[in-house]
């Protein structure tokens, strides 16, 4: 009897002592914290694997040569990619956006505008009291900036419930347009599937 | 001898590991109902100090700032954030209150997708209470729904239009799958979400949710706006095209002129309360649904001349559902409409599961009785035994909490209107229920703006 109530009592204190305490982890001392998919938004690893299918695309797209043969002369402007998700991910499509405008620039082949003289322009187009990017505007914006090119991009999804799961698919789309003529010169895209179950 | 004595130590042993177990559950469990816990709540909400019922559910949430999440967002914290999430947008909180709905809105949905066997055991067992918090449909879709009206307050069309995706997730999901197709929820998320699409300049999707509003009365206000878009889309259907007939011959929207939409939720829904009532009372309401057994216990336990009360929870009478709210725009009033009724869903949700629930207390009574009943046995009626009894059914009895948990900062009422002003400076003033909105509203030409109130007392 006693013996039962010592395990009991272990058991209860076992119990308490390990429902407390959290501990910081560095990514770079455990890579493994980078694996687990968190919740069905986009993370890190989604977000490195729809860029590397898109942009090895675009490495060999006949676009890229004709930037190669202009050496550089063109002038590239990157606009935010849309949302038409389930889920509010704007702040992973910013990154999105910045890894697309890192990767340009350190390939070298255009001049990339920066993107503090786009949203000076963006003001320009849509009033300072509003000045909020405008898909429907985006050749305006490239005409005002002298751009030659605009790299932009969207990202949608189909989003499905059952009672005892969702899934979201991501479907990433990147283009590169000609501001002069709203030809699309280069198009891909790659898919992310995340799911709750 | 020494085999009676052992025999009677086992049984000391189990009736003790029985009553362990049950004091066990209570740490599991908890104690005090939901309604309890946001009691404060909803007195700062009647006092009109939204700010003092914020407070309130930051101190059950544990957490110093509005802007602060709870440790855990699961369980009941799930809720008490939704609840912060609409007292916020009374405040004109709106990016607090989006950031709120989020939260919910996930981990309400998670709650949704985990309910196991383990909770309808545990409802059948212990409490309505213990098992996983699951949000009734117009619960799921007013998340989506209210949180469209932060993104249209400052105009973000971006995030309103991921609301509206959202909702349509949800609302195919209960069409699909539960066979709900017309909960009048969805016509004010559907004028909402076809205002963002048509602002976006998306006419086909605006077109799609309009036609989902028209489905439910209210929304006469939308026959000038569909004659116009109508022709400029691919969409149709026969009540768009009646909308649109009785849109005809209104002008269109002049090169001086902008649009202002108003949304108006006023009162408080019915919450849940906990009853006590008479086993022969609740025999009564449930006597077409009792399994055999348990109808033959329980009336036995009746025929036994005590009174034995069962436990469950019931609707509290709802507030403010009556007021009339006003809506001036530069001096003149504005005519609104009702949208929805958020309290007659409530109380049409709750006679829904009411005997379900009833039925789930009075299965706890005779489960309280049975394992008394089963210790008392194990100690051949000794002392012990009957202390033992006695307390694991008192335990047992303390454990089965009513299950008060419910949406409790929700609207009775929403009204709209849309109206079109000259561009420039407007004075807007929104009454309800003795909340003020006064404000100056700069519309551009051909602009819009939203503007609302959500008078929550």
């Amino acid at each position: 009897m006693k013996k039962t109530l010592s395990l009991v009592g272990l058991v209860v204190i076992g119990l308490a002592a390990s429902g407390c305490g959290k501990e910081y982890v560095r990514g770079s001392q455990d890579p493994s914290i980078d694996n687990a998919a968190m919740s069905t938004g986009i993370d890190k690893d989604d977000i490195q694997r729809m860029l590397s299918e898109n942009l090895n695309n675009l490495r060999s797209a006949p676009i890229m040569n004709q930037w190669r043969l202009d050496r550089g002369q063109d002038t590239v402007a990157v606009f935010p990619f849309q949302n038409e998700t389930t889920e509010h991910i704007e702040p992973q499509l910013s990154a999105i956006l910045s890894e697309a405008e890192t990767w340009l620039v350190d390939a070298g082949t255009v001049t990339v505008i920066s993107r503090e003289r786009q949203n000076q322009m963006i003001a320009e187009v849509e009033g300072h009291q509003n000045p909020v990017f405008n898909p429907a505007h985006i050749a305006q914006y490239g005409k005002q900036l002298g751009a030659k090119y605009f790299v932009t991009g969207k990202v949608a999804a189909s989003d499905e419930r059952t009672e005892d799961a969702r899934r979201v698919q991501y479907f990433f789309f990147m283009q590169v347009i000609d501001v002069e003529t709203s030809a699309i010169r280069w198009q891909h895209k790659a898919y992310v599937t995340k799911m709750v179950r | 001898m020494i085999v009676s004595r052992t025999d009677h130590a086992g049984g000391t042993t189990r009736a003790l590991a029985a009553t362990f177990a049950a004091n066990c559950l209570t740490l599991l469990v908890g104690c005090g109902g939901h309604s309890e816990r946001t009691l404060p709540v909803r007195t700062a909400l009647d006092e009109g100090s939204p700010r003092g019922a914020i407070a309130a559910l930051n101190k059950e949430l544990e957490v110093d700032h509005d802007g602060d999440m709870p440790k855990k967002i699961e369980g009941d914290n799930a809720l008490l954030v939704l609840d912060r999430a609409s007292i916020q947008q009374s405040l004109a909180q709106w990016q607090l209150a989006e950031n709120d709905f989020q939260a919910a809105d996930k981990a309400i949905d998670m709650l949704d997708l985990a309910h196991n066997a383990g909770d309808s055991i545990g409802t059948y067992m212990f409490s309505d209470s213990s098992g996983k918090y699951v949000a009734p449909p117009y619960e799921k879709l007013l998340i989506n729904t209210l949180n469209m009206i932060d993104y249209l307050e400052v105009g973000d069309l971006s995030g309103a239009k991921i609301e509206a995706r959202r909702l349509a997730v949800i609302q195919k999901y209960y069409a699909d799958a539960l066979n709900q197709r017309d909960n009048p929820i969805l016509g004010l998320g559907g004028f909402l979400a076809g205002l963002a699409f048509e602002k976006a300049g998306d006419v086909d999707e605006a077109l799609r949710w309009y036609d989902e509003a028209l489905a439910f009365t209210g929304y006469d206000v939308l026959a000038p706006t569909i004659a116009r878009l109508l022709p400029q889309g691919t969409y149709s259907s026969p009540r768009l095209k009646q909308a649109a007939a009785r849109g005809q011959g209104t002008a269109p929207l002049g090169p001086d002129e902008g649009e202002v939409v108003f949304v108006i939720g006023y009162g408080r829904v019915p919450h849940k309360i906990p009853k006590r009532i008479p086993i022969g009372l609740a025999l009564t309401l449930v006597s077409g649904s009792i399994s055999p057994g348990n109808y033959a216990m329980a009336n036995k336990l009746a025929a036994q001349g005590l009174v034995t009360w069962v436990n469950y929870p019931t609707l509290a009478p709802g507030q403010g559902a009556y007021a009339i709210p006003q809506c001036m725009l530069d001096g003149q009033y504005v005519p609104l409409e009702e949208a929805v009724n958020v309290s007659e869903q409530v109380r049409a949700e709750w006679k829904n599961i009411e005997g379900k629930v009833i039925l789930s207390a009075i299965t706890r009574l005779i489960t309280r009785l049975a394992v008394g009943g089963g210790i008392q046995a194990a100690t051949k009626g000794s002392l012990i035994g009957e202390l033992l009894s006695l307390g694991t059914q008192a335990t047992l009895t303390a454990l089965d909490t009513p299950d008060t948990r419910s949406w409790e900062t929700l609207p009775a009422r929403i009204a709209i209107a849309r109206v079109r002003v000259k561009a420039g400076s407007n004075s807007v003033r929104l009454d309800a229920r003795g909340v003020l909105r006064e404000q100056n509203l700069d519309v551009t030409k051909g602009g819009w703006s939203l503007v609302s109130l959500m008078a929550l007392r």
